[in-house]
């Protein structure tokens, strides 16, 4: 079997288990309908933890970070495009197609691999988009995948601003408590020998889980529509 | 007491039989006469129903409800029993409570022990299901039918693939039902075999049918998560049951159950996939990683 071949079983073996990472359970639309703000952080911040894509993306991007404050720029950039989309497609009720904007974000996952593993001078012999521009417009695409699930979620439009900020906040509490680990043991890789090999392995993995994720979405929209 | 259909996915516009088993899953004892059915209706897109008693019939020891079904959604149908009392001696209490898995009233006759008294038990049953009309999902799922007991589902079913969870509330008088034994049982066509503890059996004429019974309990809120295992057709029940103190009367109890369809609606390898626990595929993805690292620095 190829090489391409290989890869391609591989990422429809491990599809379902990124596509899972968008389940809100039955169980969070109860705490949601009968809870105040907390719990709404609390549901924001658990489904950033268990959002493997958006975790997968980030670790992408902070793959070639090494200063905290690159760090915090970066970051900042994928929060602030997130929010704002998260906030205005909530609010405004503007629905997307979940499995199209999923897709689309396991497209971004690939994105940050093939631009990480130096794919588009190798093969398309040009210079990436500016990152950072990159990090925010993914950004945004994120935060309406985000904005699609609270919606689905939230029936009740009583005092709805405050519930998306709550949620949003969840959001950003849940994404440091998974980056802080993360950057510390990529920081802690970093220092040893072995951090090219680790380093290819990883962005290797984005490529494959991000092919993994967008066919699976695009099939489940086919199979919906 | 369960509702059953044939096929739990239906056209709009197309005659159904729906069947009230009094008895098992399986196996309908007898009838249930009319003048005990308090409610008997279907709900579909926030309109509901009663099914026109000219329609019933009976037919040696099952009851079947005759309906039309018109727009596609979502549908939701119920029937709920007046109660009726019996009497029963100790031996046939006890040996009741074991058989149909009443398990916390029987460990509460051993721990005070009664299990050499008589009871008289008030009883009713509420029972619910869930079929689908059309590819269009809708709400009719979560209705709340206002029986004494009864199973709301949180999400579709029709909207769920064999291994995810269906999460279920359980109302008693409209409030939470906490800390409920709660029986789920399936029965399914799989070529999977498990032999822990459950019970299973196989029809080779029909192919490689699989009945299953687990055991759950609902938290403090009332809730449980059912897994769904495989595509067929799938069932809750339970039977709250407590002592009173009416003159008369020494229990009551009031039994639920919940009946629905669930489709693969794909391939096989893809059914196999979606069976498996997260976890398989963390580990796979973090072995995959493992494999790439030794791959890429035994080549650098």
């Amino acid at each position: 079997m190829s090489i391409k071949k290989s890869i391609l079983s591989l990422a429809l073996f491990i599809s379902p288990i990124l596509a899972n990472a968008h389940d809100v359970s039955g169980v969070d639309r109860l705490l949601l309908e009968n809870g105040n703000l907390l719990t709404y952080i609390w549901v924001g911040a658990k489904h950033m933890l268990t959002g493997y894509d958006h975790l997968l993306f980030l670790v992408g991007v902070i793959f070639f970070l090494i200063e905290f404050k690159q760090i915090v720029k970066f970051i900042t950039a994928f929060t602030l495009g997130h929010s704002i989309t998260l906030i205005t497609a909530t609010y405004l009720e503007v629905s997307v197609n979940e499995y199209l904007i999923d897709a689309i974000i396991g497209l971004s996952v690939f994105y940050k691999g093939f631009e990480n593993l130096g794919l588009f001078q190798k093969y398309l012999k040009i210079s990436p988009p500016h990152l950072l521009n990159m990090v925010f417009i993914f950004g945004l695409i994120h935060g309406l995948g985000l904005s699609a699930r609270l919606q689905s979620f939230t029936a009740d439009q009583e005092g709805i601003f405050l519930k998306i900020l709550s949620f949003n906040l969840g959001v950003e509490l849940g994404q440091v408590l998974a980056l802080v680990p993360i950057v510390y043991l990529i920081n802690l890789w970093r220092k040893r020998n072995s951090f090219g090999a680790f380093f290819k392995a990883a962005n290797t993995y984005l490529l494959i889980a991000g092919i993994a994720l967008a066919t699976y979405q695009i099939w489940q929209f086919l199979g919906h529509s | 007491m369960y509702l059953k259909l044939n096929s739990y996915f239906l056209e709009p516009d197309s005659n159904v039989v729906i069947e009230l088993f009094n008895g098992t899953f399986d196996r309908s004892d007898n009838v249930i006469d009319r003048d005990r059915m308090i409610d008997a209706s279907v709900v579909v897109n926030g309109e509901k129903m009663a099914i026109d008693t000219a329609n019933w019939f009976e037919r040696e020891t099952t009851t079947y409800l005759n309906f039309k079904t018109r727009s596609p959604g979502t549908y939701v149908s119920g029937v709920s029993t007046k109660p009726r009392s019996i009497g029963m001696s100790a031996e046939d209490f006890n040996d009741y409570l074991e058989h149909d898995g009443v398990l916390d009233m029987l460990a509460f006759r051993e721990e005070n022990g009664t299990l050499a008294d008589t009871a008289i038990e008030r009883y009713s049953k509420h029972v619910k299901t869930i079929f689908q009309v059309g590819d269009k999902l809708t709400e009719a799922y979560k209705t709340e039918l206002g029986y004494p007991i009864e199973f709301i589902p949180l999400e579709n079913p029709y909207d769920l693939h064999p291994g995810q969870n269906l999460s279920v509330k359980l109302l008693f008088n409209q409030q939470p039902l906490a800390n409920q034994l709660v029986y789920i049982g399936s029965q399914t066509i799989t070529v999977e075999h498990t032999h822990d503890g459950h019970t299973h059996t196989h029809n080779d004429e029909t192919g490689h049918i699989h009945d299953e019974l687990r055991q759950f309990r609902t938290d403090a809120n009332g809730l449980l998560e059912a897994p769904i295992t495989s595509e067929g057709v799938w069932y809750l029940r339970t039977i709250h049951l407590v002592e009173i103190n009416e003159v008369g009367l020494t229990h009551e109890s009031n039994w639920a159950t919940l009946t629905f369809g669930v489709s693969g609606g794909h391939s096989d390898e893809r059914e196999h996939a979606e069976g498996l626990p997260d976890y398989i595929y963390v580990i796979i993805s973090l072995l995959l990683i493992a494999v790439l690292f030794w791959f890429f620095n035994r080549n650098k």
